[in-house]
């Protein structure tokens, strides 16, 4: 299993005449940061939506490990170890911001409706060891002031960290980041990159989309560029680096003649 | 208010409550006794609702339907089979359980409005169904004269045991919901209600979850309804009317969708205040429902309730009588 990766394979997907995903092959090892980058529509969210069971490829294959994710509902993919956080980062309302971490270890908790309803020392055992590891996490995200807050009042960065914080809570071997660094200031896109290098580190796989490219390539240890659909470039960031159709659906051909400042 | 503080009020009109019900068969009249007998009966439905709706959040009307099973199921199977009224009890709610999960699994995959409607749709052909099975049912005159429930030579037949019964009940009842709504099945219903898709990418499988809810609030509304009846001795379809249906949706967003405390209180209120109002004769209606719609305005999410978004009905005000959002940013 240790060695077990998200294999993309020739992956199509159609909205009407739209080809937003265009037989896409990409994949992401555990322990390793895959980046996925390209303009806006080029099919990023699509590929996350796919891989996540939200939306159903039309050909092509999924694989985690020896599972075909293709006929899996998004539930079920999440309980292989597979997580994600969503675009448009969003509060479980009502709940507090602790309980929301707590949502995010929902397939820790083994206890049925039985042992739930008499209370039983296992599932009470159980719970309160679930509890102190979402204290943990909150403390590692700087959370933990807020943890009574109803999730609804975070500010933006904080509502991005919650975010985060609930899907990595499941400790999914496979993490789909869906623009995290979208509206956090430098700090704490700081912050998010060192938290993205100890996942890495601790053997979690992630999938990194992201606008800011600088911000991928710092971090990732291979790469996927895509745009209208199809791959453009793949392999590690200093090759894609140097690609000129990279540079070219990026900056126009006027500035890919530049040299590049990233890194 | 914060969280805490709301929670600390919660606790404290729950004592009260639980004071004036230890009382009542004291000092309060037989009317009084009779009317908190059905307020018990009547908040163990509200409560198995508050586990579907307040929780899980799908708006159900199904409600009647799984009183009248365990209704009709304990009259038919002690006169008609002579089971003893205990074993018809855990049957009936095993029946509603059973088929909460037949209707469930198909009806829950159906997201928002379509629900409500498939539910009302069950909840009008549950009481056309019993009015016209007369073989079965003697329609709308009903079966009379059920056996009551015994513990060995004690039998519960008389306001004053019923009574004890039916609190007893329904603080069980109450019991289960607070152990559910603390576990991570509750936060799980919790998650699913305010975003779905935030629950699946989470692992919960929201269908299963739904389905779970939906059972376990039909077993409780079966034992509510079984109860009803062994209180009267009488089943008949008016027991399961549609508006039945209503008033336990009302007394549950009166009292407060997801608190502990709601239900009771909204039952209460549904139960005495038009009592409260007989002087006014022709005006009852009118002054009652005035006074409910004033409320809903007022707390849009209940008494006690969880949810703390201004109702859509509150956007209907002018926005001097709106409440003012309470800042709790961290």
């Amino acid at each position: 299993m240790s060695s077990a990766e998200l294999t993309l394979s020739g992956v199509t997907k159609r909205f009407g005449g739209l080809v937003a995903v265009d037989d896409v092959s990409f994949a992401v090892p555990v322990g390793r940061v895959h980046g996925l980058i390209g303009p806006n529509g080029a099919g990023k969210s699509t590929a996350i939506g796919l891989v996540s069971g939200f939306l159903r490829p039309d050909s092509g294959s999924i694989e985690f490990g020896s599972s075909d994710l293709t006929r899996l509902s998004p539930s079920a993919i999440a309980r292989l170890g597979i997580s994600r956080t969503f675009q448009q980062a969003s509060p479980l309302g009502g709940l507090s911001v602790f309980e929301n971490v707590l949502v995010g270890m929902h397939t820790h908790y083994h206890a049925g409706l039985a042992s739930v309803l008499v209370r039983t020392p296992g599932a009470r055992r159980e719970a309160s060891e679930i509890v102190r590891s979402v204290r943990e996490l909150l403390a590692l995200f700087g959370l933990e002031p807020y943890a009574e807050a109803d999730a609804r009042n975070l500010t933006f960065g904080q509502l991005r960290f919650l975010e985060i914080a609930r899907a990595i809570a499941m400790r999914p071997r496979i993490l789909m980041l869906d623009e995290p660094a979208a509206g956090l200031n430098d700090v704490e896109r700081g912050q998010l990159a060192a938290l993205i290098r100890r996942f890495r580190d601790e053997g979690v796989g992630m999938l990194l989309v992201d606008h800011d490219v600088p911000f991928v390539f710092a971090l990732c240890d291979s790469m996927t560029v895509m745009n209208f659909g199809s791959v453009i470039a793949s392999g590690d960031p200093d090759t894609v680096h140097r690609n000129p159709a990279v540079r070219e659906a990026y900056l126009g051909a006027a500035a890919a003649a530049e040299a590049p400042q990233w890194h | 208010m914060s969280p805490r503080t709301r929670a600390r009020i919660e606790f404290w009109v729950l004592a009260l409550m639980l004071a004036c019900v230890i009382l009542a068969p004291f000092v309060g009249s037989r009317l009084v006794v009779y009317d908190l007998t059905v307020t018990a009966l009547y908040a163990m439905v509200v409560v198995s609702l508050n586990i579907v709706l307040g929780l899980a959040g799908q708006v159900s009307f199904a409600q009647t339907t799984f009183m009248a099973i365990g209704g009709y199921g304990s009259a038919l199977l002690t006169t008609a089979l002579g089971l003893d009224p205990w074993a018809a009890l855990a049957l009936s709610a095993l029946l509603a359980l059973a088929a909460a999960l037949v209707i469930g699994v198909p009806l829950l995959r159906l997201r928002g409005h379509y629900l409500a409607m498939a539910t009302f749709a069950l909840a009008l052909g549950t009481n056309s169904f019993v009015t016209a099975a007369t073989p079965l049912t003697n329609g709308s005159i009903g079966i009379s004269s059920v056996p009551p429930l015994q513990i060995g030579d004690f039998a519960f037949d008389d306001a004053r045991s019923f009574y004890v019964l039916s609190w007893v009940a329904c603080i069980g009842s109450m019991g289960i919901f607070a152990l559910l709504a603390h576990s991570h099945i509750g936060r799980a219903w919790r998650a699913l209600a305010t975003g779905q898709e935030i629950a699946q990418s989470l692992g919960i499988d929201v269908t299963a979850y739904k389905v779970l809810a939906f059972a376990i609030g039909a077993a409780i509304a079966s034992v509510a309804g079984s109860l009803y009846v062994e209180f009267t001795s009488f089943v008949g379809p008016d027991l399961y009317d549609i508006g039945i249906v209503l008033n336990v949706l009302l007394m549950l967003f009166i009292g407060g969708r997801g608190s502990h405390a709601g239900p009771v209180l909204g039952a209460a209120i549904l139960t005495f205040a038009p009592q409260f109002l007989a002087g006014l004769e022709q005006y009852q209606n009118l002054v009652f429902f005035g006074f409910l719609l004033l409320l809903i305005l007022t707390w849009p999410s209940g008494l006690f309730g969880r949810v703390r978004d201004s109702g859509p009905i509150e956007l209907m005000l002018p926005i001097w009588l709106r409440r003012r959002r309470s800042a709790e940013s961290p």
